[in-house]
């Protein structure tokens, strides 16, 4: 605590055990030096937002001119067109298994990298510093735009999909996996060490355990966001619903890429159900 | 007013068939000092919680201050609570916010909802807080963190911002039980000192009996949701614990104290 | 009979079979899509070489000298990032009291808002932005209103889910003392929420960082579409160039939340 505040209790005290008026002087509240980092977070965050909106140049006038618009577009995708519903389904499908394989083939390779990159659990600090590094680099690197570099060295099919989504969620999981290790209390770790227990053996029956929770947390976020770039790997160059979905529209075919559309969300919302009721679950 | 709260046939049920509060009537004259007893679940929370309506009643009135509250809403509910001070248990303080900024929200139902988001509490109001604290021995604190304190001074806080509201009724719900013995001694003091200062009449929420004897007027017992007993404390025989608590009076003792053990 | 006792279980029987069950559905799943896409996850080691000299021969060395307005368009991203969230929370922070069930003052309205929510989050920013292409043609504000409002639906649940935690016990006393429904607002749900809500909006800044870029590659504008354009004319040296200046602005953008966290969130 600062010495103003402190003098400024101790005025105040003064004033009212023995009577003087200090009418003059409003007593505070608050404690500025709580308050000032958030307020001047919040100040330069509304400052620098509205000079990116303003930057960005949108002509306002035209979007909300043309909002009636976007209702007629709802209605043209709600008149489903259900005429070759199989391609539909099959594109479908392919955006589910390159979900589910880019998302099982990553976890494997977190957990293994996130073992090595763990700070009390590597082998080696120097290797976990090279790993942490190559993977910041992976991750920063949007997922489409690593699909799309593998689909022009080996063209296309679901192959590059689910390489292009599982390199980026490998390093995605090998963080927030060694960050779940770390969390692990060091305690557990050395009485593990003191039964003389080897590595491997202290990663599987303690390490492991001890993070189960937060591993499955990261894993379902994980999933629902490799859907979503399953979706989006279509419309910039690969298979899936969502080549679906943009070959429907740009082809005036609104009532398919309504459908498309449906299927994506209810297949995201059944996932976002199931992942809320595993993690209440887990809490409780 | 001699008797600002009477309960009558107060009944709560969550459900067909379950009754958390069974028909319960009593009568609390200004300046007294009531403690609730009971097992845990026994209901005693609910009561509590009927008075100043944080829980629906199913059934029964109660009469604050001369005027039936049980049906009340908006404004005339807003008027009965901030003559109406709380307790808790888990103390419920907005723990980012100062000590200072706590303690004031005791004075919102006295303020338009304009002044109240702005923070323009009037200075006198202010300046009774800063006596309040003092008195406490909290005022070196006024600009900390309510999550720097130790429990013990979060409850104290909890007291401040009970009596800013200038209550003549003072609900406690369990106010020592989250507290080591030093701290709720000092609380139990506290609350019994300052009640008795203003003439402030007191519902305290007990499990230990033994804190109940020491500082009530007066006891209720109550078990699976009926009163089974009100009377003053030295009627409170130790066959009469027994069955509000029904047990053996050994499967109370701890240290030579009788302490219900919740 | 003393060999068994060593096998005494450290875990509880729910819980193991549970962990099988899990490995088991986990292992199904994996060789039916394994089945159906015909994956070999040794096509990787197998064209590992092909990709290697596709990385160091087509895009290294980088050359970002004839990547020409490539940091307007990287400041293009960023801003529509930034917009595109400011936006988004403060619609969500407005929303977010009328669908908490802390802080809803009618049901009917909170369960309609959860339900908006989950539809805009539950498609992908992507989609949103073809759907509104429809609408509005293609442009910068088509890019932005993607992503508000993916971002909107995201953070609408994030917001409820911190009013959720942070609220109950604290409104319990304020409701106690008489204080009304703003002034609850204001004076509790605000302040014990506020470290919570930023530390949302850091979080999509940094998701919609990657996002803008890649709305600008289907025609959002901004970096992605500079980056499209390169690769689709070949330039891959240029589009390395431009690979890497995106890599080290989302580093470097995830360097400064990870220090605001630390400074603004105690």
């Amino acid at each position: 605590m600062k010495d103003y505040f402190m003098s400024d209790v101790l005025v105040e005290q003064g004033g009212f055990l023995q009577g003087k008026e200090m009418k003059s002087r409003k007593i505070r509240i608050n404690n500025p030096d709580n308050d000032r980092p958030i307020n001047i977070f919040i100040g330069t965050a509304v400052i620098l937002s509205i000079i990116s909106i303003f930057m960005l140049n949108i002509d306002w006038i035209m979007l909300f001119s043309r909002v009636g618009e976007l209702a007629g577009v709802f209605i043209e995708l709600s008149q489903f067109n259900f005429t070759n519903f199989d391609l539909v389904a099959v594109a479908f499908m392919e955006s589910v298994t390159v979900t589910l394989l880019a998302t099982l083939y990553s976890l494997v390779g977190g957990l293994l990298m996130g073992a090595f990159m763990a700070r009390n659990i590597t082998p080696s600090k120097k290797l976990a510093g090279v790993l942490s590094s190559y993977n910041s680099f992976i991750r920063a690197v949007p997922t489409p735009i690593w699909v799309l570099l593998i689909i022009a060295c080996l063209g296309f099919g679901p192959a590059p999909g689910i390489i292009g989504l599982s390199f980026h969620a490998t390093a995605f999981f090998a963080r927030a996996f060694s960050q779940a290790f770390e969390e692990v209390p060091q305690a557990t770790i050395e009485a593990l060490q003191a039964t003389g227990a080897n590595r491997i053996q202290i990663f599987f029956s303690a390490v492991l355990p001890a993070s189960m929770t937060a591993l499955i947390a990261w894993s379902a976020m994980r999933f629902e966001i490799n859907f979503s770039e399953s979706t989006i790997l279509g419309m910039v160059g690969g298979g899936g619903i969502g080549y679906s979905i943009a070959a429907s529209v740009t082809g005036y075919n609104f009532g398919r890429a309504g459908i498309s559309i449906l299927m994506v969300f209810v297949f995201a919302y059944c996932l976002e159900i199931m992942f809320t009721a595993i993690k209440r679950r887990m809490k409780a | 007013m001699s008797k600002p709260l009477i309960v009558e046939h107060l009944t709560k049920s969550y459900g067909p068939g379950s009754l958390a509060v069974d028909d319960v009537s009593f009568e609390v004259k200004q300046g007294e000092f009531v403690a609730i007893i009971g097992p845990s679940g026994a209901g005693k929370s609910t009561i509590l919680r009927c008075i100043n309506r944080m829980v629906e009643p199913s059934d029964g009135r109660i009469l604050f201050e001369g005027n039936d509250i049980s049906h009340v809403q908006g404004k005339k509910l807003r008027d009965a609570r901030r003559r109406i001070g709380m307790i808790f248990q888990h103390y419920n303080l907005v723990y980012r916010l100062t000590v200072m900024q706590n303690v004031m929200h005791g004075r919102l139902g006295y303020m338009s909802t304009m002044d109240g988001i702005l923070n323009r509490y009037k200075e006198e109001d202010k300046e009774k807080a800063l006596k309040l604290l003092n008195k406490v021995g909290l005022l070196e604190y006024m600009y900390k963190r309510a999550s720097e304190l130790s429990g013990g001074q979060k409850q104290r806080v909890g007291i401040v911002r009970a009596l800013m509201q200038e209550p003549s009724l003072l609900l406690c719900d369990e106010p020592i039980a989250s507290l080591d013995p030093n701290s709720s001694k000092v609380i139990m003091d506290l609350i019994y000192e300052l009640t008795k200062e203003w003439n402030i009449s007191c519902i305290v929420n007990l499990h230990q009996v033994h804190v109940a004897k020491e500082y009530a007027t007066r006891i209720i017992g109550i078990r699976q949701g009926k009163l089974v007993f009100d009377g003053p404390p030295s009627e409170l025989t130790n066959v009469m614990i027994e069955e509000i608590y029904n047990t053996s009076m050994e499967n109370l003792m701890i240290n030579g104290e009788v302490r219900a053990v919740g | 009979m003393a060999d068994k006792q060593k096998h005494l279980p450290l875990v509880d029987g729910g819980e193991k079979k549970m962990v099988t069950i899990a490995f088991f559905v986990m292992l199904a799943l994996f060789t039916a899509a394994t089945a159906y896409t015909q994956f070999n996850p040794f096509t990787i080691l197998k064209e590992q070489s092909t990709f290697w000299n596709f990385i160091t021969q087509d895009f290294l060395p980088p050359d970002i000298a004839k990547a020409k307005g490539l940091w307007s368009a990287m400041l293009q991203t960023l801003g529509m990032a930034l917009a595109a969230t400011f936006i988004a929370s403060c619609l969500a922070f407005v929303f977010a009291f009328l669908g908490s069930g802390t802080t809803a003052p009618y049901p009917w309205l909170s369960k309609i808002i959860r339900a908006v929510g989950s539809f805009t989050r539950n498609i992908p920013a992507l989609v949103w932005s073809f759907i509104l292409v429809m609408a509005f043609g293609i442009g910068t504000s088509v890019g932005l209103i993607a992503l508000t409002v993916e971002t909107f639906g995201f953070l609408l649940r994030a917001f409820i889910e911190t009013i959720d935690e942070v609220g109950s016990e604290s409104l319990e006393a304020l409701n106690a003392c008489g204080a009304d429904y703003f002034q609850k607002l204001a004076q509790c749900v605000i302040p014990a929420a506020i470290p919570g809500y930023i530390s949302w909006f850091l979080y999509c800044i940094e998701v919609n960082i990657r996002s803008s870029t890649i709305v600008g590659m289907v025609g959002g504008g901004g970096v992605g579409l500079v980056l499209m354009i390169y690769i689709k004319s070949f330039k891959y040296h240029v589009a390395g160039a431009i690979i890497l200046a995106i890599a080290a602005v989302v580093i470097l953008v995830d360097l400064t939340t990870n220090w605001l966290r630390k400074r603004v969130l105690v």
